[in-house]
């Protein structure tokens, strides 16, 4: 939203890994482990992706309710705050907090039609009673920078737009892990810069020698960024099941 | 950690996160009132900070939070500067409907919640309307620097205001002001495409860009508004008191002349100049209207009533005119007098005779107008402040110590019906919208001008009252209930609910407002 991420609070909000990686009492007591924690958080990443499309808002609305939801999950137990009802919930503050509004009953409508499940649908109501709750884990805090812009900033300075779409695509895959939670922007952007140059075969040691960036960070965020992908290769569809059914689990 | 057992009270002092309860302030005094809810004059109990909260109410919400508190909160979390004033925290109170086992928690969304800001004694019309209230050059130049400071930051941060006026405009009693009431502020970015409403800003102070209808503008629109207020402070009244849309830019053309081609390339481009522009040729009457400004006053004033926005001069460049940067030179804000405040807690029983006073003195203003009329300017640099000791009362001054004098916040009082077409049910009000400003025309006998009122071609006597002055203002997008409001003014009630409405009527991707 505005020039400058240094002096951002989404700047001051990164948190460290082992900040993120924390399963919260209530969910323990269930059971559930980091990687149940983890699979749910893509799971709801991708629910939220998925009524996007239905409700037609742009991708950076999109990557802003993930990072809500990511948010409130670094604070809150998914016991007490139930992932069905936060995702659709994220993505109607973060269709507000975007300039992208997009009306709740619209939104009830195709939680209805994605799930036939009772469980899972909810109504106006409680999505405008999550929201607060939301906004509250948030601490108000609303303005979240995304990679996007940096990314096509960048593939521009370095002559490489002709891996736009290929780095576009693996920056739409970030959003299924906690790396926007962790790592500045434009590093993200170079990770998925250099994953995409390394694919296609495009040398760029030079351009990112000069552009002097800690490679370090990159190449770190690239590792996990690659054992993600790594992770999917094994379908993921039954441990997710799995995962959601320890949820269900009353305490 | 703060949580609360259920019906218990976080009164935590600084939770790491969520919000505190707004039991943690007393309620002192509400200094503000409008369709959207209320502003209080508050002290956190556990510091005794006054502070100022600010109630985003709820219960009329259909789509939840208002767009329009979450556009403020956005842009108050990220502008930290002197000159803006600070949003400190949020605070919620639960509803009033309890469950089954009376825990409050669940309701939430049914309850309210309050912004809390610092708490400002004076805004800027409010100071300047007190009876017999006349700034000084080096005080006008003081409060002009800091806002063109304060406005400069925003632009810089992206961040238009859309919405500066005097009543927006809080001044402590150290002198310092800050930029207030962000609720129709937004982002831009210099390379968005994207259409903006040009339903913003208060109708006087309304760029004629905007009431051509234009879609895209960037900060040059908050510079005409600056503009505006400079020269109110100087000519000692509004200069563009438009009743309606039509007539706020025939006002416009009659001051700064008919935009065409040739000072305004592009201008026959813009949607709604065709229907608007002039029949008759009008020339260019600033120099000529303000010729009483001194002379680098008027340099920078020509510069900011710039009809071309893009030649309009922007706060930085305003910010090294000639005008501060010459005799006299803006004095220090903490050098400025301090005019009474009510910090003290003021018993409900004291309000309403306080209430009932204004009445009265209303009546009397309206039967003897010219008494309190602003003044123009006091031009000697080295004069002493003229110690005033005004209080909400202008009637009282006489007879009564001036001991309860209030803040001169006029939220709360109906400073001037809902602006912009169709919008002024108010209208028929007697008296409503303009006590304070009532009788302007002839209020200068004691000034060192002549009466400028009498004969100008902006004389706003006479006037029902329509003029949008407290806040109330053309953006409502056609909402009734969009009425005064101060500058803690809350952002939901009418306009938020307005602009979300006008939200629905449109694509749900890509709009922009």
């Amino acid at each position: 939203m505005a020039a400058n991420f240094w002096a951002s609070s989404h700047y001051k909000q990164l948190l460290e890994q082992e900040e993120v990686d924390v399963v919260h009492s209530p969910d323990k007591e269930k059971g559930f482990t980091l990687e149940d924690f983890k699979l749910i958080k893509m799971q709801m990443s991708n629910y939220i992706a998925k009524l996007a499309q239905y409700v037609k808002v742009r991708q950076r609305v999109v990557a802003t309710a993930i990072t809500y939801m990511r948010r409130v999950y670094t604070r809150k137990s998914m016991t007490e705050y139930e992932p069905h009802l936060v995702a659709p919930t994220c993505l109607y503050l973060a269709s507000k907090a975007e300039e992208s509004t997009v009306q709740a009953r619209l939104l009830v409508f195709y939680i209805k039609k994605q799930y036939n499940d009772e469980k899972y649908r909810y109504e106006i109501k409680d999505i405008l009673e999550m929201e607060m709750k939301v906004l509250e884990a948030l601490n108000y805090y609303l303005v979240v920078y995304h990679p996007y812009r940096p990314l096509s900033q960048l593939l521009q300075d370095a002559g490489m737009t002709e891996l736009t779409q290929l780095s576009w695509g693996l920056l739409n895959d970030t959003y299924k892990m906690d790396v926007i939670l962790i790592y500045p922007p434009y590093m993200i952007a170079l990770a998925c810069i250099y994953i995409a140059s390394v694919l296609k075969e495009k040398d760029t040691t030079a351009w990112f020698e000069e552009l002097r960036a800690d490679m370090n960070v990159v190449k770190n965020i690239s590792m996990e960024l690659l054992d993600f992908y790594d992770s999917q290769k094994v379908t993921a569809d039954e441990r997710i099941g799995a995962a959601l059914h320890k949820l269900a689990l009353k305490p | 950690m703060a949580v609360a057992v259920p019906g218990q009270l976080n009164l935590d002092e600084s939770p790491s996160w969520g919000s505190r309860s707004v039991d943690c302030f007393e309620k002192l005094e509400q200094i503000g009132e409008g369709t959207y809810g209320q502003v209080f004059m508050a002290r956190e109990i556990k510091t005794g900070e006054i502070v100022a909260l600010k109630k985003i109410r709820m219960d009329n919400e259909r789509e939840g939070f208002p767009i329009t508190a979450i556009r403020e909160i956005k842009i108050l979390k990220k502008l930290h500067h002197d000159n803006v004033i600070k949003l400190k925290e949020i605070v919620t109170s639960p509803g009033p409907e309890k469950d089954d086992n009376g825990k409050l928690d669940g309701n939430k969304y049914k309850g309210s919640i309050y912004m809390v800001f610092e708490y400002m004694d004076h805004d800027l019309t409010g100071l300047s309307d007190r009876p017999g209230m006349r700034f000084t050059v080096p005080q006008i130049k003081c409060y002009m620097r800091q806002l063109l400071t304060g406005l400069h930051y925003c632009h810089v941060n992206q961040v238009l205001h859309r919405d500066i006026k005097g009543s927006n405009l809080l001044i402590d009693n150290e002198g310092n002001l800050k930029l207030a009431d962000f609720g129709l502020a937004r982002s831009f970015s210099n390379d968005h495409n994207g259409n903006l409403t040009n339903r913003v800003i208060t109708l006087w102070y309304r760029p004629p860009e905007l009431l051509l209808g234009t879609t895209k503008y960037g900060p040059a629109v908050d510079m005409w508004s600056v503009g505006c207020i400079f020269a109110e402070l100087l000519h000692g009244k509004p200069i563009l008191p438009g009743k309606n849309e039509p007539e706020q830019l025939n006002k416009i053309f009659e001051l700064c002349g008919a935009p065409d081609e040739v000072n305004w390339p592009g201008v026959s481009k813009i949607p709604w100049y065709n229907n608007f522009k002039p029949s008759r040729p009008m020339k260019r009457r600033v120099r000529e209207v303000f010729k009483h400004f001194d002379r680098h006053a008027l340099e920078l004033l020509e510069r900011m009533l710039t009809l071309d926005p893009s030649q309009r001069i922007s706060a930085k460049d305003a910010l090294d005119a000639e005008y501060f940067w010459n005799d006299p030179l803006p004095c220090d804000p903490k050098s400025l007098p301090k005019y009474e405040s009510s910090h003290e807690f003021q018993t409900k029983k004291k309000r309403q005779q306080q209430r009932q006073h204004e009445e009265a003195a209303k009546r009397q203003k309206l039967q003897h107008p010219q008494q309190h009329a602003r003044l123009p300017p006091i031009q000697q640099s080295g004069q002493v402040h003229p110690q005033l000791r005004p209080g909400p009362n202008p009637q009282m001054h006489n007879s009564q110590p001036p001991v309860v004098a209030g803040p001169s916040h006029h939220y709360g009082k109906p400073r001037g019906p809902s602006g912009g077409p169709n919008r002024y049910q108010q209208g028929g009000n007697p008296g409503g919208g303009y006590q304070g400003r009532g009788g302007q025309g002839g209020g200068y006998n004691s000034g060192p001008y002549p009466p400028q009122g009498r004969g100008a071609p902006y004389a706003a006597s006479g006037m029902p009252g329509p003029g949008p002055r407290g806040g109330g203002s053309g953006y409502g997008v056609g909402g009734p209930n969009y009425s005064q409001g101060g500058p803690y003014r809350g952002s939901d009630g009418g306009r938020g609910s307005n602009m979300i409405s006008g939200n629905r009527n449109q694509q749900y991707n890509n709009w922009q407002q």
